[in-house]
């Protein structure tokens, strides 16, 4: 893992398996990837990241037991980007 | 040794020394009960048997609580702890036909996500579960926005255009300087605006607040906009959030 990706973010791949192993709880994989990321970011970058990871999993509660929906202009913007990631496919699970 | 940011550890103090005072609808004790029903979420077999299913309409049972609340509550803190991302307009009905109000709801709402926040930054860091928020008495004032008006949300909310003279002003002057569009996002707690300060106020410290959040022209944080956003749209991924 050398925390570097296609996607134009520094650190992405550290970030994103940071993120996934705080929302599956996972101990042991948590505290490599908690480590690994500060290694590359930094004790403060890594806990700016927690806190951003933490704030949207209850954000994103708020968002979906609300069903507000996306803003017009918004999700104009957005269409076509929703479509190839298959986002829009979230809205058939809903019960 | 971690070293929180101060604004932000102050600002999660406050937060969750909150959860325990007399709420806008429920009482501190009921606000207390709130949050370790939460916590209790993540530990029950039917929410994990639901989780797990490609429908949680195909499985049936009863939640295991450690509160007297009422069913509906029970259910409404257990779903949105466990599968956010599967709630629709019909359960939200299904809870308000079995006696749950829509204030009394977005008010437990605010305080499940502030236990899913402060919980997961903890784990995400290292640190322990704080212990749950000790009570304050107190009589709810039990009292609606006056412009608060129907249509955006599956519940009232208060557009900035649409406060009335005796609301507070959520968005910008109450009860100091704010500085908060009014998108979507922003109005989804707003019938009960105590409950949305108490997020708000929160989380913005966690992420950005609005200017800074449109202000490219430096960083705000240890990590960049990019890498925020990375990590905000990755958590919205793993939880189905079409928002």
């Amino acid at each position: 893992m050398d925390g570097t990706s296609d996607v134009g973010v520094d650190c992405a791949a550290l970030l994103s398996e940071f993120a996934d192993s705080v929302l599956a709880c996972h101990g042991a994989a948590l505290d490599t990837s908690r480590k690994q990321l500060a290694a590359a970011i930094g004790a403060a970058g890594m806990i700016d990241a927690a806190a951003v990871i933490a704030g949207f999993n209850g954000i994103c509660r708020i968002a979906d037991a609300t069903g507000i929906p996306l803003e017009p202009p918004k999700a104009e913007l957005t269409a076509g980007l929703r479509a190839d990631l298959g986002i829009d496919r979230f809205l058939e699970a809903k019960s | 040794m971690i070293e929180v940011r101060r604004d932000m550890a102050e600002a999660l103090a406050e937060a969750w020394s909150q959860i325990g005072r007399c709420g806008t609808w429920w009482t501190g004790a009921e606000r207390v009960e709130i949050a370790a029903e939460t916590r209790r979420a993540a530990t029950c077999a039917l929410c994990s048997a639901r989780r797990a299913a490609l429908s949680p309409a195909t499985v049936s049972g009863v939640h295991d609580p450690c509160s007297s609340f009422p069913l509906a509550s029970v259910e409404a803190i257990h779903r949105i702890r466990t599968d956010s991302g599967r709630l629709g307009a019909g359960w939200y009905e299904r809870l308000l036909a079995d006696g749950l109000s829509d204030a009394y709801y977005v008010e437990l709402l605010s305080i499940v996500a502030i236990v899913v926040a402060v919980d997961t930054f903890r784990a995400a860091v290292g640190l322990p579960p704080l212990p749950l928020s000790a009570s304050a008495a107190g009589e709810p004032a039990r009292r609606r926005p006056v412009g608060a008006k129907p249509g955006l949300a599956w519940m009232p909310t208060l557009a900035p255009e649409d406060r009335a003279a005796e609301d507070p002003d959520l968005y910008r002057e109450n009860p100091g300087p704010r500085e908060r569009g009014g998108g979507n996002v922003h109005r989804a707690l707003s019938l009960v605006p105590r409950s949305m300060i108490h997020w708000w106020d929160m989380f913005e410290t966690m992420y950005l607040p609005a200017p800074a959040m449109r202000d490219f022209s430096r960083e705000y944080r240890a990590i960049s906009h990019a890498q925020i956003e990375f990590l905000a749209a990755r958590v919205a991924a793993l939880n189905q959030c079409v928002y």
